[in-house]
């Protein structure tokens, strides 16, 4: 039951973003859903959960992306790994520290990306505009992780999924 | 408690990155081309179909307002607004090599490539990868490096292909190049893919300067795309006369953000 929901969300949440979410654009930039569930994972459910969503997440949006399966897999595996530092030591209720650790996980996701992308011969954008994507990106990750968070843990709380960050 | 817990994390953590790495390395070889255009284009009819819900939610919309009948009019009137663009193009270019140009410009009808119609059904997963996820694939007789179109000019061309869908590498990536040369000079240069806009680079010729409101069109030099396919309008130039070459930028006449159908030319091999 757990399995097959959270790979409903993911699912989910990878075909929202590679359809609807790519035409909302801001600054170039759009809202990474999938890394928003695998955070809101990781907060609610335990790093271990996080990190394995983080996979199936990642090679939902490797099947989307030109070459290799496996970067956005590594790449949301490194977002996991941070958010689950946070979440053993900080507040887990409060709502500011989610969004922030949704713009760290950008960042370093994004760092992970460009640089398995550059090792494997992929196009990776310039450094200039990297940085000015990514930016837009954790902010836009960071105004849509609260409400996510909230929504996910009404979900998990109903299905009795609660779990402390491990 | 937490102590043990930190390692274990951080055990599983390198488990997990090794086992992408390993997938990553794996699923680049040449003998699994096949299997990941297969896995690519397996998710293709789901994007399909949330493509087709979100336009059934935008005619649903209607009711509240009159938004999908302006979008729908929007639409028309952006459609227009290209094929006066390529019209103008056409035009533009007919100053320069009349015949031959305008012959290139409707490579549909005047050069009779065969081409294949697909519905963008998505787009990269991040803002780093400018691609679109297409319908047809290699049971449309699509292949990889073939060139992709729209009404209005150049879009790019097909990096991967599955059975049925392909991923399509728009010239605003990074590492797509295009040999033009512009209407109004005959000025020969190279279009650089880019997010922001799109640069090309113009070989000095004694006697000629780029000037803004000339259209870059495919030249055909390279081989890479067939001549006369219209990429934009140079609509801002760096001149120096120290320097070997001039840098512009082009307005793409594409916007892959609003694009729904796709053209792709099936019977050009890029050399």
């Amino acid at each position: 039951m757990r399995v097959a929901g959270g790979l409903l969300l993911m699912v989910a949440a990878a075909l929202i973003q590679v359809t609807w979410a790519a035409q909302l654009e801001i600054a170039g930039a759009f809202a990474n859903l999938v890394l928003i569930a695998v955070v809101g994972l990781t907060w609610t459910q335990g790093v271990p959960a996080g990190l394995l969503w983080a996979c199936a997440g990642g090679i939902l949006l490797d099947l989307n992306a030109p070459g290799p399966l496996g970067p956005h897999a590594l790449a949301l595996l490194a977002g996991a790994y941070a958010t689950g530092f946070w979440a053993r030591n900080l507040d887990r209720d409060s709502p500011f520290h989610p969004a922030a650790a949704v713009v760290v996980s950008t960042i370093l996701y994004s760092l992970v990306l460009i640089g398995a992308d550059d090792a494997l011969g992929l196009p990776v954008p310039p450094l200039r505009t990297a940085a000015q994507l990514t930016i837009a990106a954790s902010l836009y990750n960071a105004a849509l992780m609260p409400p996510a968070l909230m929504a996910l843990r009404r979900v998990t709380g109903g299905l009795h999924w609660e779990q402390t960050a491990a | 408690m937490e102590s043990t817990a930190r390692p274990r994390s951080t055990g599983r953590f390198l488990v997990l990155a090794a086992a992408m790495l390993a997938l990553a390395a794996l699923s680049q070889q040449s003998w699994a081309a096949g299997f990941r255009g297969t896995a690519k284009s397996a998710l293709a009819p789901l994007e399909a179909q949330m493509m087709s819900l979100a336009a059934a939610a935008e005619h649903a919309t209607a009711i509240f307002g009159d938004i999908a009948s302006l979008r729908d009019q929007n639409q028309r009137l952006t459609a227009q607004n290209q094929d006066l663009k390529r019209q103008l193009a056409e035009l533009n270019a007919a100053a320069y090599d009349n015949n031959e140009l305008r012959n290139a410009l409707d490579f549909q009808r005047s050069f009779g490539h065969r081409t294949v119609v697909a519905q963008v059904v998505g787009r990269g997963p991040d803002a780093f990868s400018h691609t679109l996820q297409i319908d047809r694939g290699s049971d449309d007789g699509l292949q990889a490096g073939m060139v992709v179109v729209s009404g209005a000019g150049l879009i790019g061309r097909v990096r991967e292909t599955g059975p049925h869908g392909a991923i399509v590498q728009t010239l605003a990536d990074p590492q797509s190049r295009a040999n033009v040369f512009l209407s109004g000079s005959g000025l020969q240069g190279t279009v650089i893919g880019g997010p922001g806009a799109l640069q090309v680079q113009i070989q000095h010729h004694v006697g000629s300067v780029p000037t803004k409101g000339e259209w870059a069109i495919t030249s055909g030099v390279g081989g890479g795309y067939p001549r006369g396919l219209v990429v934009g309008m140079v609509v801002n130039v760096t001149h120096s006369d120290a320097a070997t070459v001039d840098s512009a930028l082009v307005d793409w006449v594409n916007d892959p953000a609003t694009l729904s159908l796709v053209i792709v030319v099936t019977d050009f091999t890029p050399s």
